[in-house]
């Protein structure tokens, strides 16, 4: 099922560490409550390309995004932008589990805290155990929610801070490589969460995995030394590329 | 197509393994069409056996190219170019054992037959032999070679092989009509031309493999058809 409306929309997106160019004039669209694999060899700027969507880079002091960048047609590329409110709407799921030092629950009602989701303790509970359940991981940790967020496993870690990203209502979800650390099991777990999740939010997805960009996302697009080689229908993208580079990279013959 | 080698090795050979069964198996199909044609038109029954026996041989090598197939698959995940040569030998391989198979019929009819075929049918039958040994030799040449306008050539051509093979039968027919005696000559050899017709009918399913190989796209529109083939 192809979704045709647009979440997310960079145009000539370029971003410089110091004078190292890293993303060149990237025009991509992102379509609404779909998944978008992003694929491409190590330091192609995938990493680059999804921290722009929720202004990660603005931490990096060397780092220049030139270009627009807009979400549900509005800017998000220039200084007004309140970047705390950005982040509540564009959650993010990195490659390593990153729990905080806290409990299972506070991990969860961290985010809601900040943005002053829940006006007493029965809401927030109500929120903690909702986005458990929707990271598929209530189940397993109902009963030791005040334990360390560090005590789970890694992949629970990272339904944990799939719970976590969640909590707040986003409504994109960037995931950098999140079952890289991870066993089948963990990794099917969260493919089927992905799936689930697609139906209420637009999620971004970085993977070295071709096979897993088929499974789970509807877009691919492939990235070469900072630039958008192709994007297209993951099934027109393993089927029958257009571009040789795409095809000579996922059929594992590039040099 | 991609002129670049996989990364690793054995993913190059393995599909270098698979590509040289194929061709294997086409040649053993090529020479047991040829041979039944040959056999059926001399009613030669020592060569009926040996044709008889050597479809095993089909049988078997589309049993290991199934394998590594599977092989393959599991090992490999194929994409793009490689998911399409993986599917589409496949799907080749089986046409080509159906090939071997109806080679296979054409032989078994050769005992029956009651006394040596008459001279006015002759002619017919070896035009539909040639040309449908013509179109496998083509289709597995324009698969060595990844020729997507060979194989719309072969694809188009099965009009001919239609054609032919309602001459063929009207002859049939004709002769059948003549005396009653025919009967079982006659029935025989309408088995032995709709064997020979469905035989192209499988090289035009491996031209539209080829052209899916190839290109990634199906073969579009409807293959023109003889005149008059619907009514048989
Ligand atoms: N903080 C940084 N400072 C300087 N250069 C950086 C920084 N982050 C990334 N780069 C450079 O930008 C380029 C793109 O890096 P990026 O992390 O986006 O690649 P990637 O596609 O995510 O790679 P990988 O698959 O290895 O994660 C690389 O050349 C990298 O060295
Ligand atoms: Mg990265």
């Amino acid at each position: 099922m192809i979704n045709n409306k647009v979440k997310i929309k960079t145009t000539n997106l370029n971003v410089y560490y110091g004078d190292k160019q890293a993303l060149n004039d990237v025009n991509l669209e992102i379509h609404s409550k779909e998944v978008t694999a992003l694929i491409g060899p190590s330091g192609c700027g995938k990493s680059t390309y999804i921290r722009c969507i929720n202004r990660m880079n603005d931490v990096i002091d060397i780092c220049r995004v030139t270009g627009s960048i807009e979400i549900d047609g509005n800017e998000i590329n220039k200084k007004e932008i309140d970047v705390v409110s950005l982040r509540e709407k564009i959650g993010m799921v990195f490659q390593k589990p990153n729990p905080f030092p806290k409990s299972i629950y506070d991990n969860v009602s961290y985010g809601p805290n900040i943005h002053g989701l829940a006006e007493n303790k029965v809401k927030m509970d109500e929120i903690v155990e909702t986005s458990l359940k929707k990271a598929a991981l209530w189940n397993e940790v109902k009963d030791r929610l005040n334990e360390p967020g560090t005590s789970l496993s890694g992949g629970q870690q990272q339904r944990l801070c799939i719970a976590r990203a969640i909590s707040v209502n986003p409504e994109v979800i960037l995931m950098d490589e999140p079952c890289s650390a991870l066993d089948p099991i963990a990794t099917a777990k969260i493919e089927e969460l992905m799936d689930e999740l697609k139906k209420s939010y637009t999620i971004v997805i970085v993977t070295h995995s071709m096979s897993q960009a088929v499974r789970v996302s509807q877009r691919t697009g492939f990235f070469h030394l900072g630039k958008l080689i192709e994007v297209d229908t993951t099934e027109k993208i393993f089927k029958n590329p257009n571009n040789k580079m795409t095809q000579d990279y996922i059929t594992g013959r590039f040099g | 197509m991609s002129d670049e080698a996989h990364i690793v090795k054995s993913y190059e050979e393995e599909l270098q393994n698979l590509n040289d069964s194929l061709i294997k198996m086409g040649s053993l199909t090529e020479s047991q069409l040829a041979d039944s044609m040959e056999a059926i038109i001399k009613v030669d029954k020592e060569s009926a056996d040996k044709i008889i026996a050597n479809d095993a041989k089909i049988n078997e090598l589309r049993a290991k190219i199934d394998n590594q197939i599977m092989t393959v698959l599991v090992k490999r995940a194929p994409m793009a170019i490689d998911l399409r040569i993986t599917i589409s030998t496949l799907k080749i391989s089986h046409d080509l054992e159906r090939i071997g198979d109806l080679a296979k019929s054409v032989a078994k009819k050769i005992k029956p037959l009651p006394h040596d075929l008459p001279k006015e049918l002759i002619g017919s039958l070896r035009r539909l032999g040639d040309l449908v040994q013509k179109q496998l030799r083509n289709v597995l040449d324009a698969y060595l070679n990844k020729s997507k306008e060979s194989a719309i050539t072969i694809w188009k051509n099965d009009e001919q092989v239609d054609d032919l093979t309602n001459t063929a039968m009207n002859e049939v027919a004709d002769f059948l009509g003549k005396s009653k005696k025919n009967l079982e000559l006659a029935t025989h050899l309408l088995f032995v031309t709709k064997n020979i017709e469905r035989a192209g009918d499988h090289i035009t399913n491996i031209a539209e493999s080829l052209y899916y190989l190839i290109e990634g796209e199906y073969l579009e529109g409807a293959r023109p058809k003889g005149k008059d083939i619907e009514k048989n």
